[in-house]
């Protein structure tokens, strides 16, 4: 059982998306939407208060309880009267915030403060199929897929664009100029700070790079703009399947994850190109047993990226450099040739 | 089924975050012996999220070596074993795989019941992702809001010592109660109390209404006192529940082994606590389990067990969490060839995305035993400090003497040469005295360690029964010297017979051949400052051996070992410790 890698030019795309907490679904099931259309929103709680009310009314806790004139549940804005006036001073116990009382208790009121609405967008055009109408949307399009190995956690969509001159060359400033403004890039490897920066200038939409130096990655997450790591970390080039597939789609708009579940989830950082459909295209195998004639690439050095075909899953276990010995399989890679490379160092591609 | 042995089979599983591995024992001339071992990748992970596929594929390379078959057209493991010698008689399991729970500790005096809730979560392998103290001087609305963020799946309720305090305990728990009102309606953590034993139906009363409550022993019934053991086990059960709802499988496993599932690294603590009542009490037991996502330093003295487990110290996906407690320079000062830092680094995010990848490269084989070095250095130094008074770090920076010292681990037991393990161990720990280097190559520790409960003849002799690689005994003297003084005189007398002599000096790191199962008379001849563990500096002595993979080891490169600066003479001086272990030729 080998992880799969899905580098896809034409496949059914179904993703999960879901707000932070319970809200309101605007999307309705078969609905088509656009990358930047808002499917729904929600306002989840920023924190919460405990108000006294004795000490706010001035006032013994149980008389106080008496003047409360907000139910739980109500929603209040900023500043509304939550209990009282009372007495000469008409003295009231305001919201300290928009939100809403959860309870009264003990002589206090537990208030719930909303934050910020957020919005949940499509981020990839496609047709709604599935809603719990309170806080998750599955949408579906018919895209090329590449999944990556690495992301910032951010996700946006735009029109893809190729600088550079190929999979393995170091992304420079010289390759960034205006006519890349707004756009997602693909491009080689990235060793220096510069060049990102120079992205943000260019209000940059997304970074999509085969392979990104190690001492990068905090500068990386610090950005604005979603950055995907197709092949590892260093100076590794993506490989051909995965360039080969970006640059062709150059011009279209393509959406970029960069969130990564970890090791017990789904969700992996990936690239989704919506495309014309004709037919309907199925969607991507999850489980693919690695026998001979399956593609695969490699994830470890000495040939990190390389892509192959299996010829055979080999019996007996094969000595290595290193001296370890490991169950192996013999690939045929692209350009190198038939070589032994250890099972766990192997990933299906798809 | 033998009438003196409670079974004939005893199949032990262990499901990590990269391997599934698993162990068949069968009686064999009176005696529990392993005979045959399988391992497959976990599959605990995406896509599958089901630990079933790797448990049957490991099972499966058992069913090929032996040709007993162990599973049913059903899929269902046959136990009890059947007439015609398929099935097995007793099954355990162990596992660390898994996501973390996300824990919400809650305690009365972070400095007592705190710290050992922590030292609880921590290794129960949970996720703290909160914590609340009566004592914490964060306004109340505050605190209802950490336990909103905080989203647990599991509340930690300690606190009180047994007959103590009642009116703080029970204010906690108004407050616990209230901020996990305000989870959403998806949220179902499960609370756990493991506090004042007298106010058990009073919380449960309170919460038990709206969450799951789990009573287990107070951790802390006296302010001195500390009882992890037996609320660790009952937790294990709460945080499988937790798991199982994430990830399929476990269920079936605790099914099959009657309830004889363990967190891996609970397991492992029992077996270094039973070695710790088993051998001599003037010293201690050692036992360390290298994986993936997590390390394990388990410790014993006399029965006492000191379990710590990190998960941010692992050499897969745990691996940049070196980086928190470590410096690249740190790690290179173990690697015996030229390796910058950058590369280094790269090596180390790279491992974390994919943690089950083999090095191929005699430099990848370097960096992943430099790191496993750090980690285990790291780690260990960090277990110390909750070692009794006399053994913690502050009592002395040395490793008090420890006998035997236990290691698992996967990096440890694919050491293309028993040497590349016993200098990892040698360098990482820094042992001192006399110590005999084990090594658990099949991971067969922590189902030894549940195996105690159904069948406990089956740990004792397992852990005599050739399953487990001795390295060898190692002699450390403690002093220093000017490299080239003579350190200790040695006689080794070989009960075949044959006898070395020689004289060791410092800096030297030797291996006088005897073979594993060999045994032999060992005379030491320390000189004067120079401890070799007879109770005083000088003092020589006489001592039976036995012998291992790599033979007998004198490390006379003195106690702290001290690195040079110089990064090339460092790079040297690996290389020929290297040597002089024999991992290379």
């Amino acid at each position: 059982m080998l992880p799969i890698t899905h580098i896809l030019p034409l496949t059914t795309v179904r993703r999960e998306r879901s707000l932070p907490s319970p809200g309101t679904v605007t999307a309705r099931v078969n609905e088509k939407v656009q990358a930047g259309d808002v499917l729904a929103q929600a306002e989840p709680p920023a924190r919460h208060y405990l108000l006294d009310l004795a000490r706010g009314l001035g006032l013994p806790e149980k008389e106080a309880l008496r003047h409360v004139r907000r139910q739980p549940g109500e929603r209040v804005d900023s500043g509304d009267v939550l209990a009282g006036p009372v007495g000469l001073a008409r003295r009231t116990l305001r919201a300290p915030a928009a939100g809403q009382i959860i309870n009264v208790h003990d002589g206090r009121i537990l208030f719930q403060a909303h934050g910020e609405m957020v919005s949940l967008k499509a981020e990839y055009s496609g047709i709604v199929v599935a809603t719990d109408g309170v806080q998750s949307i599955t949408l579906e399009a018919t895209a090329a897929l590449v999944q990556a190995v690495w992301g910032n956690g951010r996700q946006d969509h735009g029109v893809l664009r190729v600088t550079g001159n190929g999979p393995s060359e170091r992304l420079k400033t010289d390759d960034l100029d205006i006519n890349l403004r707004g756009a997602i890039l693909v491009a080689g490897v990235c060793v220096h700070t510069a060049p990102l920066h120079q992205a943000t200038e260019l209000s940059c939409r997304g970074l999509i790079l085969g392979g990104l130096a190690s001492d990068l990655i905090p500068v990386v997450r610090r950005l604005s703009y979603p950055v995907l790591v197709i092949e590892g970390f260093g100076d590794v080039p993506m490989n051909a399947a995965a360039y080969s597939l970006l640059t062709t789609n150059a011009g279209r708009e393509a959406s970029l994850d960069g969130r990564v579940g970890g090791l017990y989830s789904n969700q992996r950082p990936e690239v989704i190109i919506p495309l014309p459909a004709t037919r309907q295209v199925a969607l991507p195998d999850e489980i693919i047993p690695p026998n001979p004639g399956v593609r695969v690439r490699v994830v470890h050095p000495p040939y990190q990226g390389a892509v192959g075909v299996v010829r055979e899953v080999l019996q007996r276990a094969v000595g290595y450099p290193s001296g370890i010995l490991a169950r192996s399989a013999r690939v045929d890679l692209e350009g190198i040739g038939t070589i032994n490379v250890p099972l766990a160092n192997l990933e299906i591609l798809q | 089924m033998s009438t003196l042995l409670e079974a004939d089979t005893l199949l032990t599983i262990d499901v990590g975050s990269v391997n599934t591995r698993a162990g068949l024992f069968d009686v064999v001339d009176g005696r529990y012996r392993l005979v045959a071992t399988g391992r497959a990748p976990s599959t605990a992970g995406a896509p599958l999220s089901d630990v079933s596929e790797g448990v049957r594929m490991a099972l499966e390379q058992i069913q090929t070596v032996t040709g007993r078959r162990l599973i049913d057209e059903a899929e269902s493991l046959i136990m009890p074993a059947t007439a015609t010698g398929a099935g097995v008689d007793v099954f355990v399991a162990t596992t660390s795989a898994g996501p973390q729970a996300r824990t919400l500790i809650v305690s009365l005096m972070p400095g007592v019941s705190g710290e050992s809730a922590r030292r609880l979560a921590a290794s129960c392998y949970l996720d703290i992702a909160g914590e609340l103290g009566l004592m914490d001087r964060r306004r109340e609305d505050e605190k209802l809001d950490t336990i909103v963020q905080a989203r647990p799946d599991l509340v930690l309720l300690v606190g009180g010592t047994d007959g103590g305090a009642t009116h703080s305990v029970l204010r906690l728990v108004e407050l616990v109660s209230a901020g996990l009102g305000l989870l959403s309606e998806e949220s179902e953590p499960r609370v756990v109390y493991a506090g004042n034993q007298r106010l058990a139906s009073a919380v449960t009363e309170r919460l038990g209404e709206r969450f799951p409550v789990t009573v287990v022993p107070n951790i802390r019934p006296t302010i001195e006192q500390e009882e992890l053991a037996a609320a660790r086990q009952q937790l294990a059960e709460v945080i499988h529940d937790v798991r199982s709802s994430r990830i399929s499988g476990f269920d079936e496993l605790r099914q099959w082994s009657g309830g004889f599932l363990m967190n891996s690294a609970d397991a492992f603590g029992r077996i270094i606590r039973y070695l710790s009542q088993v051998y001599d009490p003037a010293k201690g037991v050692l036992g360390l389990d290298l994986g993936a996502s997590h390390t394990t330093i388990a410790a014993g003295f006399g029965g006492d067990l000191r379990l710590f487990v990190r998960s941010d110290l692992g050499q897969g996906a745990a691996l940049p969490g070196l980086l928190r407690h470590a410096s690249l320079a740190d790690v290179l000062r173990w690697v015996p060839i030229d390796v910058s830092e950058t590369r280094l680094r790269d090596y180390i995010f790279n491992k974390a995305l994919h943690p089950g990848v083999v090095p191929v490269a005699m430099e990848e084989l370097h960096l992943e035993y430099a790191l496993a070095r750090q980690i285990l250095r790291t780690a260990l130094n960090l277990a110390r400090a909750d070692w009794p008074k006399g053994r913690d770090p502050v009592s002395s920076p040395l490793l008090p003497p420890m006998e035997p010292i236990l290691a698992s681990g996967g990096a440890l037991a694919r050491a293309p040469r028993p040497g590349y393990a016993a200098l990892v161990l040698l360098d990482a720990l820094q042992p001192t005295g006399i110590a005999t280097l084990v090594l658990d190559p099949y991971n067969l520790a922590p189902g030894l360690g549940v195996s105690a409960g159904p069948v406990p003849m089956a740990t004792v002799q397992g852990l005599d029964s050739g399953s487990f690689v001795s390295l060898g005994t190692v002699v450390s003297p403690v002093g220093r010297g000017r490299p080239g003084r003579p350190v200790l005189r040695l006689k080794l007398e070989r009960e075949r017979g044959e006898a070395s002599e020689g004289e060791i000096r410092f800096g030297q790191l030797a291996v006088i051949p005897l073979r594993q199962g060999d045994n032999a008379k060992l005379t030491l001849r320390p000189e004067r400052g120079f401890d070799v563990g007879f109770g005083a500096p000088g003092r020589a002595g006489t001592l039976r051996v036995t012998g291992g993979a790599v033979g007998l080891i004198i490390d006379a490169r003195g106690r702290p070992l001290h690195s040079t600066k110089d990064p090339g003479r460092a790079r040297d001086l690996n290389q020929k410790w290297l040597w002089d272990i024999g991992a290379i030729e």
